[in-house]
């Protein structure tokens, strides 16, 4: 049974802890809840298993070159559709970005990124609900 | 990169057991009867929750080695309580399927830990192949030979249907509680009720009502013939100290 949404729910899902923690703090500091998942399968048990306002997900980790790595936006879509998720990405070509957004991820970020300019995506999508 | 998850979960001590006692209830009384033996995977991890930590095993496709964990703690923490009581495991269908060599490690564990195989029910959970069906059955078959009951876990539910049934031919058939929850005010959730207790008494098997979270809804679970509950209306998951205290041997 999945647990109740709460609105500023997000999850974040990159196998790099200091990338985690830094993420965490700053939106813990804005007053969000946060999970953080460092493999794809933990994301997607979690998924399963909570509802997320946000999911943040690096494309790196799916380990998954091309568009099949881009199959967790489709199952988080499938799971809820009122989900917004940021995919970041060093590599994205413009096929990637194009699918992506046809999955229904909400942004393609080209690292690198700043924090803030994470943040500020991800402040702008959660507050369009 | 941060250490597999899979991993931490395999550390010694990473599983904790918790007890969730089963009650054989008459009238106004209930004895206890037996423990399902949960799994909490690492403290403060995301597989501290049950739900998560078992999605993830088996997206992993690793239920085999969890199961073998989970068992093992359960064992070892249930091995000073009363010998009257059956303990329960969960189990996979896929690691009875799959696991050559699961019946030595559970003769071995129980041997370890003392615990009399002819105590324990096997809960299958997760029925859906694919996994060598032949394999299924002898495993079954060697598990009934050694004196273990088995059990189907969610029934009424997904996989857990009338074909699995008929191939496991369990002594218990756990009632999930979305059929539980609300019998006492829904007739149509009674009909479901009472339809499998039909179907248990007809394979001699026995209902275990699971999620039993009130007395109104204990009292229609009675009166519709079922003994066997377990919920938070009867008791919460317990550590093992606490178990031994409940039921000092």
């Amino acid at each position: 049974m999945l647990s109740e949404a709460t609105r500023n729910q997000i999850l974040i899902v990159d196998d790099e802890e200091l990338i985690v923690l830094a993420m965490r703090r700053y939106f813990e500091g804005l007053g969000y809840t946060v999970d953080s998942a460092h493999e794809l399968e933990e994301a997607q048990a979690l998924l399963a298993n909570r509802r997320y306002n946000l999911v943040i997900v690096d494309l790196r980790l799916t380990g998954i070159g091309g568009v099949e790595g881009l199959q967790i936006v489709s199952d988080i879509q499938q799971r809820s559709a009122n989900t917004r998720v940021i995919l970041l990405s060093a590599y994205g070509t413009p096929e990637i970005e194009r699918e992506s957004y046809n999955r229904g991820a909400d942004a393609f970020l080209h690292k690198p990124k700043s924090m803030m300019e994470i943040a500020n995506v991800a402040v702008n999508l959660m507050e369009q609900r | 990169m941060t250490e597999s998850a899979l991993n931490r979960i395999l550390q010694p001590g990473a599983i904790t057991p918790v007890y969730q006692p089963i009650f054989r209830v008459a009238g106004t009384t209930a004895v206890i009867e037996g423990m399902e033996c949960l799994s909490r995977g690492p403290k403060g991890t995301n597989f501290e929750s049950a739900a998560v930590l078992f999605e993830y095993v088996r997206l992993k496709r690793e239920e085999s080695l969890v199961d073998r964990a989970c068992i093992a703690a359960a064992f070892r923490g249930a091995s000073l309580f009363p010998t009257s009581l059956r303990l329960g495991i969960n189990v996979h269908a896929s690691t009875l399927g799959r696991d050559h060599g699961f019946i030595p490690f559970l003769q071995s564990t129980a041997a370890a830990t003392g615990i009399a195989l002819t105590r324990v029910v096997i809960e299958i959970v997760e029925h859906a192949p694919p996994w060598d069906g032949l394999s299924f059955q002898s495993t079954l078959q060697q598990l009934r030979e050694l004196g273990m009951a088995i059990a189907l876990d969610d029934i009424g539910l997904g996989q857990s249907n009338f074909k699995m049934l008929l191939d496991v031919r369990p002594q218990f058939l756990k009632l999930d509680s979305y059929f539980v929850g609300g019998c006492s005010t829904d007739p149509h959730r009674r009909a479901v009720v009472t339809a499998l207790r039909t179907l248990a008494r007809d394979f001699d098997a026995e209902i275990v009502a699971e999620g039993v979270e009130n007395a109104a809804d204990a009292n229609a679970l009675q009166a519709l013939g079922i003994a066997l509950m377990q919920g938070f209306h009867f008791a919460h998951p317990l550590g093992a100290d606490a178990v031994r205290d409940l039921c000092p041997a």
